[in-house]
């Protein structure tokens, strides 16, 4: 018998807790009262995050932390990064010109090796059993900042394949903090105004629903009808900026400067979105589980990240956002020096690496390091809670501090034994 | 060895039974005055909201008991009868009517599967079973022991099969099923005990989830063959009980199949029992058939009069489903520190369902006559936010996925034609169907599968779904007989403010609403038409229209 708790225990708690906090989170200080050019200005101010999954495992070998002319060093060679000293992958050209914004983490040692436990697992932060499903980062960082002054959805997935409204990454927090899918880069369903609408005609009829809330609730409680009010003006703002998220509409040279693929096209997007005001957009990239021919595959796949990643960090820190937004690549490990039979690399927890850039982490630095093979990390390494610790500490939260309230059960936002790596940190 | 442990909220319950029972004074009076008399005693000098009018309770009547709103000519109807006891006879009507037991089974429906899939002979099941007025202990045994070779029953099997289902490579869910068997048929969420005491609730310990769990772990999920037209769960023997230890602890513990707080099942002993039915052949291979079913053990002692809890369970959840809220919140966590708002009167309604055999038709007559379930939902003046588990207020409830999709078809107009099939003569483009309508409802307001929906919850995707979804937007189209087209008709800007007003919101418009609209209306003169939509689309969208209150 399993001796864990399942994780939709408390649910009936988190009910309770979503049906007290929602109105506070939704009304916030700023909803709709300020000018346009000071949301603008205060939006500028606020702290936003990249995630960048490379689902199924990149290899840090082919990538982070290469070991060239080693027993599993495999065929590629380094190359020099804008960082003294700091050596990629031949793989990432691009991504070493950004080498002296990013911060490099080699010495993350995990604990899952398999992909069915271990990406959510690692998205969760892999807190001590607490008998509930830990949010994903994202779900986690809605629920603590909520959405910017730009009232777009707080969190925001662009992935391949499939999109819509995606709760399971939200774990107890429920439903509201899941995330909002844009499949292949696309919108959501309805959300494009209406062909047979104006825009007029649109805000005319909204405004006229509005009146007839504001005369229904007059002598009720207010509760519903401003939780529908608020989730109607979600809407209007998210269908305002549906420029956003057009993929057919991005021009053909910075299309070439991302690349012309599915994740050049997706971090574009992602991109895009973080101008506009989103909180947190998540990218997914799908097929990094290399188990045969990983180098023919990672010869393909890394550059296509490569080439999207340090635009996007070129961009950001060209607008300035980069300032404030944190940016972080990974995995759900990475993968092993062994080369197997089929000339692969298969799942390798114990010794891998994280990129972070941006808001509150150090700019240039390569934190930890493995051994001359790339077998194991030096000293000790940092699991996924001491991860999430620095995640949070860059945004300012701090982890230590701040909890949950589920249902009146304080719990921790991260392992509650680990600490944030501080050498990663400004 | 495990003993009944008398608790003391189950001896205070028994005290209470008995004293009401004695009580001959109070036995008497029919139990819609007692009703009310014990909430306004609770709710002491706090102000209670004025009766509801006529339309809004007419609303809220249809709802609860046609899953529907009334057309605009029943309401017209129901508005213009003077007789002093219109309100009992709608009400006998409604409940007498076949949309009753459908109705019903959605409700039950959406509360015992919570959104997870859909399955046609379940839900005939559940249908027949209210349309006959089946006893609630009843179809409780029937499905927690379903009769898999009976056409007529094993379609109550599916909320067994369906949680027993493999996903992906996890294990079979048993935890899952013993934690919803307890939630939904006792109102006790065991879920934590599975491996060690309830750390918040005494009540709750390890042998109360183990006793639920080794009975349908004992269980295995079987493909359709032969006799089993449907997938059905195969009993292994048991003749040994399970044995557990708390984690936390270590301290062990061994239970047969067992009550929640209740009774064990004894378990049948190989040296002096007959305990195959049909003994196991070795030459064929073919298992055995025991002679001892725990599940039907179970079901009989679960789903009875002398288990206490099933009845205060079902009497919370349908006080629940027509008041907004249970006398225990939250509906699945009932223990001893976690006491009823009114005690008493939840004790009363359990005590009356179990003498009337557990009729639900009856229970919910006599909640739908009382003042409390015919109040308005209008906050009594001068009161900001009244308790709600005063009940001094009618709470507005959620509507479900399928009542808003029928209701939003009956007042744009498109019933008969989208779920008839009638009069598409002359439409141009697709032609839509009931399921379009049903799923595209579904998609968008129905909670996420396994996800009680227990309140009103508005979402991005709702209102996405609103704004700019084609089906809501063809229904506003002016077509043949339809609203758009009732009132594209009509001249006088008051009689289109009655017309839409009674088809959507179940209500004539006051002066103001109708004066509002004839300025709407004149400014939209040149784009009369396509502004009446835009108008009823408004309305549509309301709140008004999208709680039942």
């Amino acid at each position: 018998m399993n001796p864990l708790c399942k994780p939709w225990e408390h649910a009936t708690s988190r009910r309770q807790f979503l049906g007290a906090s929602a109105g506070a989170l939704a009304f916030g200080a700023l909803g709709g009262m300020i000018s346009p050019q000071a949301a603008e200005a205060m939006r500028k101010q606020e702290k936003q995050v990249l995630f960048v999954w490379l689902d199924g495992g990149m290899s840090q070998l082919e990538s982070w932390d290469p070991k060239p002319n080693t027993e599993f060093g495999g065929p590629f060679r380094t190359i020099k990064t804008s960082v003294p000293g700091t050596h990629f992958s031949e793989l990432m050209p691009q991504c070493a010109k950004q080498a002296h914004r990013l911060c490099v983490v080699r010495n993350i040692a995990t604990k899952d090796n398999a992909h069915s436990s271990g990406v959510a697992r690692i998205q969760r932060g892999d807190p001590k059993n607490r008998g509930v499903a830990y949010p994903f980062f994202g779900s986690s960082i809605a629920k603590l900042m909520g959405p910017t002054a730009s009232k777009l959805p707080a969190y925001v997935w662009v992935k391949p394949g499939s999109g819509g409204f995606k709760a399971e990454d939200a774990g107890f927090l429920g439903p509201k903090y899941g995330s909002l899918a844009f499949g292949d880069g696309k919108p959501p369903e309805d959300l494009l105004r209406h062909a047979s609408l104006t825009v007029e005609e649109d805000e005319e009829r909204n405004e006229l629903r509005e009146l007839l809330n504001q005369r229904y609730t007059a002598q009720r409680r207010p509760t519903f009808t401003e939780a529908s009010s608020f989730v109607f003006d979600s809407a209007r703002e998210l269908m305002k900026r549906a420029d956003v998220f057009d993929t057919t509409k991005l021009p053909a040279k910075e299309l070439d400067r991302y690349g012309r693929t599915e994740i050049g096209q997706h971090m574009m997007v992602a991109r895009n979105m973080l101008e506009a005001g989103v909180r947190f957009v998540k990218v997914g990239s799908y097929g990094w589980d290399t188990h045969g021919d990983n180098f023919n595959a990672s010869a393909s796949l890394v550059p296509k990240f490569d080439r999207a990643f340090a635009a996007i960090i070129e961009d950001l820190a060209a607008t300035g956002l980069l300032d404030h937004t944190l940016v972080i690549a990974m995995s759900e490990f990475g993968r092993t020096p062994r080369i197997n039979g089929h000339v692969g690399r298969d799942h390798w927890p114990e010794a891998w690496s994280i990129a972070m850039a941006g808001c509150g982490v150090k700019a240039g630095a390569v934190v930890g390091a493995t051994n001359a093979l790339g077998t194991d990390v030096k000293d000790k390494g940092h699991d996924i809670g001491a991860v999430f610790h620095t995640w949070f500490k860059a945004l300012g939260i701090d982890s230590k501090k701040v909890e949950y309230d589920n249902n009146s059960q304080p719990l921790p936002l991260a392992h509650d034994d680990m600490e944030a790596i501080k050498e990663a940190l400004v | 060895m495990q003993l009944l442990r008398p608790s003391a909220t189950l001896t205070r319950w028994l005290l209470l039974a008995a004293l009401m029972a004695s009580h001959g004074a109070f036995a008497a009076e029919p139990l819609q005055l007692q009703v009310d008399k014990l909430i306004v005693a609770k709710a002491a000098k706090q102000p209670f909201a004025a009766p509801a009018d006529d339309a809004e309770f007419l609303r809220r009547a249809w709802f609860d008991f046609n899953g529907g709103i009334p057309s605009a000519e029943e309401t017209k109807k129901f508005l213009a009868d003077k007789t002093a006891d219109k309100r009992a006879k709608l009400i006998e009507q409604l409940v007498a009517a076949p949309r009753f037991a459908e109705q019903m089974a959605e409700a039950f429906n959406i509360q015992l599967m919570e959104r997870n899939g859909s399955n046609d002979e379940w839900r005939s099941y559940l249908t027949e079973s209210f349309r006959a007025n089946k006893p609630w202990d009843q179809m409780t045994r029937e499905i927690l022991s379903p009769d898999f070779k009976d056409e007529k029953l094993r379609g109550a099997g599916w909320f067994m099969t369906r949680r027993l289902d493999k996903v992906g490579q996890q294990d079979t869910d048993y935890p899952g099923l013993t934690r919803d068997a307890g939630r939904l048929f006792m109102g006790v969420d065991l879920q934590c005990c599975q491996c060690h005491k309830h750390l918040t609730v005494k009540d709750y310990k390890q042998v109360d989830f183990n006793g639920l769990f080794v009975t349908f772990q004992n269980t295995k999920l079987q493909a359709a063959s032969g006799d089993y037209k449907t997938a059905w769960v195969q009993e292994a023997m048991m003749t040994n009980k399970y044995e557990f230890v708390s984690v936390l602890s270590n301290v062990k513990g061994a239970t047969g199949p067992r009550v929640p707080l209740g009774v064990e099942v004894p378990l049948p002993d190989p040296a002096k029992d007959e305990i195959w039915l049909v003994p196991p052949d070795p030459k064929t291979r073919k298992p055995g058939v025991p002679k001892f079913s725990p599940l039907k053990e179970l079901a009989a002692r679960l789903a009875s009069p002398e288990n206490p809890l099933f009845a205060r369970n079902i009497a919370n959840r349908v006080w629940w489903q027509l008041m907004g809220r249970g006398f225990v919140e939250p509906l699945d966590l009932n223990h001893s520190d976690n006491p009823a708002s009114h005690p008493e009167l939840l004790d009363l309604l359990a005590k009356e369902l179990t003498d009337h055999k557990f009729d639900l038709r009856w229970l919910i007559r006599e909640l739908a006559l009382t003042q409390t379930y015919q109040r308005a939902s209008l906050l009594p003046v001068g009161a900001k936010s009244p308790p709600e588990e005063l009940f001094t207020v009618a709470k507005e409830r959620p509507l479900s996925a399928e009542q808003l999709a029928r209701a939003f078809l009956a007042a744009t107009g498109e019933q008969e034609r989208v779920v008839g099939g009638k009069a598409w003569e002359g439409v141009e483009g697709k032609k839509h169907t009931q399921k379009d309508f049903e799923k595209a409802f579904l998609a968008a307001f129905a909670n996420a599968a396994k996800e009680p929906e227990l309140n009103v919850n508005p979402t991005l995707r709702a209102a996405l779904f609103l704004r700019n979804n084609d089906l809501v937007l063809w229904s506003l189209q002016r077509r043949k007989g339809n609203l758009l087209d009732r009132v594209a008709a009509l001249t006088d800007a008051g009689k289109v403010a009655d017309e839409l007003y009674l088809a959507i919101l179940s209500r004539p418009p006051v002066a103001e609403e109708k004066a509002e609209l004839e300025k709407y209306l004149t400014k939209h003169a040149a784009t009369r038409e396509k502004a009446l939509g835009h108008y009823a689309w408004a309305m549509l969208s309301s709140m008004e229209f999208f709680t039942n209150h």
